[in-house]
């Protein structure tokens, strides 16, 4: 495996897409400390223990996040790429709504730059809209629950100054979205992702020194033993697949009888990846967001109701839910991405099958039967891994909080993975062996 | 003359133009040996031309076209060799004299010690052109050659020896494989690639691109499989099977299974240990119900020969491939013949890709600027026409049926050739151009159909399609790379038809890409005629019920005509659809492709180390000491020698060939890998590398174990005795005649739509 790497770095123009990509993602880190005029980011430092035990689920906490807590300290790149993210998603909707979107997209790479250029402006109109609010939070002091005094960070509150620092953030967002492109296109992976999982990461090396100082040493240790062994079960359970053996018997090739082992139907355990988490979560934002709006003292009784049992998230009440969520979202989510009939039908027609079965219904039964069976354990380990940071949340112990958040570990993981595979597939295709089974 | 963006820039090239029109009036006072001389001095650099040579070359050049050719190339044309020169698509419009401006440059090339290969459409134009261009070549001292499907090995030897050679890309790029299969260095034929000038670029590069060439040897026979063919025989369809609507496919029902698996004595055809009765089933289902007696193949003498479908005639080389060739002899109950067995296939990117410069010329190759850029890293000069053109290309006309677009076109046509106005009529393929002839003759319009059939009596023929009255229709190949000229080939009755306003070309319905329609329109308005073009289209053609969204809810007026905008951005819509496919097409081949040419380099270059310094010998010396030392003594160094090498070539081909069949099955499959979330292309990739992995050991253990059997008969090594044998005869197919290849990529692409809308 160590040589597969070493055979990655001397492979000249793979060896230049990894430092490019390496190069990138050093200036985006970069700029996630950098502060934003105006902004003595010293001051928030300062305080931020206080501001982060005061929050441990608000609303920004994904937010944050993503940005790599940058956003915390208002820095250049403060946004991070959600803005582009919650583009993406927006457009993609879209797409399935307006037919013009549609027809654009089914013709290609023209049709597709002028969706991604429609992306890249939403982005910046996201963009604007968040780092004015965040600017009007900071100044308001809502952005760290009134823990630090605004004009200790923010010691110039003139318009100008204002302007100035949404005008940064956004430049900012513009900045990394085409970076994350330049990654696409000339670096390794998907640069979208690779900067998710970098901001993801970046947050790690501090908590974990946070828990060192913080916590005994048994308990610290307890908890890194935990944190590997998690990692390696989601490792282990992404790469976990049912392989469905399928021949094609049309033709006669060769002498040799290559057992039909070549070709098959590859299931994963977790055929729905992160997007069922990332689903239930955006869900049961809508309760905070409703008593948001409501006023948090406000009588009435739906009011109460949530502020009960959805607002904090170590509730029972609010756990069981987020697991019934994800769980049914998995299902949802491979019931519409994977149609067995259909799957059947064309393999039927291209003289293909599954070795025992016929084709046609009985396979398509067996596909789904499988399918089923796979699914269950899967979407209860997706739900499972989600609970996780709530349930050490909920256990006395961890104060500081717990740095190996179920999502954090499933985009780190799922992320991880796939940049691994495309450094390989650069490999394999110069006839080298890859490092992954 | 700035040119479009995205192209070479002219400028460079227009600057020399004055200096060459000043050579000529004291080249025009030389005689011809002056001629040949000055042309000849010419080579005594180095490539690249610098601008005093360039203009030489040019002012040579047009001599010598003006006094062998009778046309004094214009300026426009210099641009183009030039452009062609430094490595460029020159894109040139119909009838601008790409053909000269080709040689020109392919002389120049040649001048300065470069091997040039002019590579064309098909073998009579490569004939054409070599013979056309004969005299311009002699004069500058070139020696000119080409190759047809018919010349034998010695032919194609000394045309290859040749600094010009004319060939086909298909013939070509078989030379090129069967050199790979020799196991004497005498007998490769194909020499070190070196320029490449490539008429009809798009064509070549684009269309014919998306298929791989594949070579083919005869393996072991087989048994018939007469069983099967009378077995198949009793079924009926609709009840026992089903054809899918292309005709394509054939797939048992149920109760075709039940009816198979009773008549076979209770076998279960999909057993999860032994599958091997049901490829039979399905091969001879495929021979009885797909290819039909006289249109797909004849039986003459007892041998099944097969029609090449686009051509019409028979088809000498060519065969259907894994195990269905025996099972439609099976069914004609003839003697069962070798079955084939794929030895080596080669991508027109990988072949083109040999030569080190590469350049060409076309009437449309903006369009597919992208494409030769990331392909070929070429780029286009666009030629400006000698005289504007002045065709008036008409809006297209939209009907809701094809009865209704037919009626239109054939009524237009009626009115149109009242006036004598020359008509050529544009349709997607064969079949649709004789229902439209049978249709245009019924109302009493008579007209020339082209099917494709022989491309010398086509040229023939679309040259005279300008005279005044006729009717001409034509897919889209055919007759490619002959001009129109209005008033007839000779020009006669010229003055008549501009008069009525040149050629009206009548698209019959649109083509799967801009670029093919392009093509059609450029018929018209060559030189600066008048001429005209109009397309007519119907809601159900293919192309538009296979790419667009909807095909429902149009508001047709009385004749069926559509006149709603949106409708008729519908059409475009759906070729840009089409075109996008095109092109994931050849990407796919391409990206498929990349790793299979690693490979295949590490075999070759091992292939040429046994070939060419005795390798196998060595090996085999070290492997089996003993033996190798006792041969040695009995026959001779020399004939051990021998034998070694056709031993170890043997196992290398053999292995490669197996290989070759490991790769073909894991690509059918690998598209069901999208299902599992996983790029398609990467598994490929992930699985064809440990397939590979000892290749090269394997072929020599193996080598080295019939070498160890080996055993003298007469004083010489009996190297058949251990099953060494060369393929007694090769063929081949261009993958488009493979009755699988289709299906393929058809499901490849549905998963891939599939996966879009899920995901």
């Amino acid at each position: 495996m160590l040589g597969a790497f070493v055979r990655a770095f001397r492979t000249p123009d793979l060896r230049n897409k990894l430092l490019f990509t390496l190069f990138i993602l050093t200036i985006f880190r970069l700029g996630s400390v950098i502060p934003a005029p105006g902004i003595n980011s010293a001051a928030i430092r300062e305080q931020m223990e206080a501001v982060q035990a005061a929050d441990t689920s608000g609303i920004y906490a994904l937010v944050n996040l993503f940005s790599g807590g940058a956003l915390l300290q208002l820095a250049v790149f403060a946004l991070g790429i959600m803005p582009y993210i919650t583009a993406s998603i927006i457009i993609n909707l879209l797409t399935v709504v307006i037919p013009r979107l549609e027809t654009l997209k089914k013709e290609g790479q023209a049709g597709q730059s002028k969706i991604t250029q429609y992306t890249r402006y939403l982005t910046l109109a996201l963009a604007i809209l968040q780092s004015t609010s965040i600017v009007a939070m900071a100044r308001t002091g809502q952005l760290f629950q009134g823990q630090i005094p605004v004009h200790t960070y923010m010691p110039n509150q003139d318009i100008l100054t204002l302007v100035t620092i949404v005008f940064v953030m956004t430049a900012g967002t513009g900045i990394i979205m085409w970076f994350g492109e330049l990654i696409t296109e000339r670096g390794v992976g998907n640069g979208m992702s690779l900067l998710i999982f970098t901001q993801v990461i970046a947050v790690f090396p501090s908590s974990i020194a946070g828990l060192w100082e913080e916590e005994e040493t048994w308990l610290f240790t307890l908890i890194c033993v935990a944190g590997l062994v998690l990692i390696t079960g989601v490792v282990f359970m992404e790469q976990a697949q049912r392989r469905i053996p399928v021949q094609y018997a049309k033709r006669m090739v060769g002498r040799r009888m290559y057992g039909g082992s070549s070709t098959y139907i590859p299931l994963k355990v977790n055929q729905a990846g992160i997007i069922p988490v990332i689903f239930a979560s955006s869900l049961l934002y809508l309760p905070q967001l409703a008593i948001g709006l409501m006023g948090e003292d406000s009588e009435n009784r739906v009011v109460r109701f949530l502020q009960d049992y959805f607002v904090t998230g170590t509730h029972p009440v609010y756990m069981a839910t987020f697991f019934f969520l994800i769980v049914g979202f998995a299902f949802f989510y491979v019931a519409i991405t994977f149609n067995p009939a259909e799957v059947a039908e064309n393999m039927k027609k291209y003289g293909g099958f599954i070795p025992g079965i016929r084709p046609g219904r009985p396979t398509a039964e067996y596909l789904d039967y499988v399918l089923t069976r796979l699914t269950t354990p899967g979407s209860l380990y997706l739900g499972l891994i989600a609970l996780l940071p709530m349930i050490a949340l909920g256990s006395a112990g961890a104060s500081g909080g717990f740095p190996f958040g179920g999502t954090s570990i499933l985009i780190m993981v799922g992320v991880g993975l796939d940049t691994v595979k495309q450094i390989e597939s650069h490999l394999q295709q110069r006839n080298y062996e890859g490092f992954l089974r | 003359m700035l040119g479009k963006p995205g192209a070479v820039d002219l400028r460079p090239y227009t600057k020399l133009l004055e200096a060459i029109e000043a050579r000529e009036p004291e080249l025009r006072e030389l005689d011809d040996a002056g001629l040949t001389e000055k042309a000849t001095e010419l080579g005594n650099a180095e490539l690249p031309y610098e601008r005093g040579d360039l203009v030489e070359l040019c002012a040579v050049g047009r001599e010598a076209a003006r006094r062998t050719i009778g046309e004094r190339p214009f300026d426009v044309q210099l641009l183009g060799v030039m452009a062609l020169l430094d490595g460029h698509i020159a894109e040139m419009a119909t009838g601008e004299g790409k053909t000269l401006a080709g040689a020109m440059a392919a002389a120049g090339f040649a001048l300065r010690g470069q091997r040039v290969h002019v590579l064309s459409v098909n073998d009579y134009l490569a004939r054409r052109d070599a013979e056309w261009m004969r005299p311009l070549y002699d004069l500058l001292g070139v020696a000119v050659d080409w190759i047809g499907e018919e010349s034998t090995r010695e032919e194609r030897r000394e045309a290859y020896s040749a600094e010009v050679t004319y060939a086909s890309v298909s013939e070509l790029g078989f030379d090129v494989l069967r050199d790979r299969m020799v196991t004497d260095v005498a007998e490769q034929v194909v020499p070190e690639p070196n320029i490449a000038l490539i008429d009809e670029a798009d064509s070549v590069l684009v269309d014919e691109a998306r298929v791989p060439l594949v070579l083919a040897g005869a393996a072991e026979s087989t048994e018939a499989d007469v069983e099967m063919a009378e077995l198949v025989r009793t079924l009926r369809p609709g009840i026992h099977y089903e054809i899918d609507d292309e005709g394509r496919n054939v797939q048992l029902t149920d109760a075709g299974i039940d009816a198979v698996e009773e008549k076979l004595g209770d076998v279960d055809l999909y057993d999860e240990d032994d599958t091997s009765v049901l490829p039979r089933v399905n091969l001879a289902l495929h021979a009885q119900v797909l290819l039909q007696r006289d249109v797909h193949y004849v039986v003459r003498d007892g041998v099944v020969r097969l029609i090449n479908e686009s051509r019409g005639r028979i088809a000498l080389l060519q065969r259907w491939p894994d195990g269905l060739q025996a099972a439609v002899e099976a069914k004609e109950k003839v003697d069962v013949s070798e079955t084939g067995e794929v030895l080596d296939s080669i991508t027109v990117q990988s072949l083109v890709l040999r030569y080190p410069t590469r350049c060409g010329m076309t009437g449309t190759a903006m369009a597919v600027a992208d494409q030769l850029r990331e392909f070929y890293e070429l780029e286009v000069a666009v030629i400006p026409p000698n005289k504007p053109c002045v065709r008036v290309d008409e809006e297209g006309r939209l009907y809701a049926t094809r009865e209704e677009k037919e009626d239109a076109l054939v009524s237009e046509a009626a009115s149109v050739h009242e006036t004598g106005r020359p008509i050529l009529i544009g349709t997607q393929d064969v079949a649709e151009s004789e229902l439209l002839a049978k249709r245009l003759a019924g109302d009493g319009l008579e007209c020339v159909v082209l099917n494709a059939k022989n491309d010398a009596d086509e040229a023939a023929i679309i040259a005279e399609a300008g005279k005044f009255g006729a009717i001409t229709v034509s897919t889209q190949m055919a007759g490619r790379g002959t001009d129109i000229r209005l008033g007839g080939s000779d020009m006669s009755d010229r003055d008549r038809v501009v008069e009525v306003g040149g050629l009206y070309v009548m698209g019959f319905g649109r083509y799967p890409s801009s670029r093919l329609d392009d093509q059609l329109r450029g018929r018209a308005g060559r030189q600066g005629d008048p001429g005209s073009s109009i397309f007519f289209v119907s809601v159900d053609d293919d192309l538009v019920m296979n790419n667009a969204p909807e095909t429902r809810g149009y508001e047709a007026g009385a004749d069926g005509e559509i006149a709603d905008s949106g409708w008729r951005e519908m059409v475009d819509h759906a070729q840009r659809v089409s075109e996008n496919q095109l092109l994931d097409v050849h990407r796919n081949t391409w990206r498929y492709n990349q790793l299979i040419d690693v490979q295949r380099s590490v075999v070759l270059e091992q292939r040429e180390e046994v070939l060419r310094n005795g390798l196998g010998d060595r090996q085999l010396a070290v492997d089996c000491e003993a033996t190798h030392a006792e041969l040695v003594e009995e026959v001779g160094a020399e004939e051990v020698a021998r034998a070694a090498r056709l031993i170890t070539l043997y196992y290398l081909d053999r292995g490669w060939s197996e290989h070759n069949a490991f790769l073909a099955e894991l690509r059918e499959g690998i598209h069901l890998r999208f299902l599992g979330r996983r790029d398609p292309l990467d598994e490929f990739n992930r699985d064809a590398v440990p397939a590979f992995k000892g290749f090269l050991d394997e072929a020599r253990a193996r080598a080295a174990e019939a070498f160890s059997e080996l055993e003298v008969a007469d004083g010489r090594i009996d190297v058949a005795g251990v099953g060494v044998k060369r393929p007694s005869m090769t063929w081949t197919y261009m993958v488009h005649d493979h009755p699988f290849s289709s299906a393929l990529e058809t499901v490849v692409g549905k998963m891939k739509g599939q996966g879009r809308t899920g995901g």
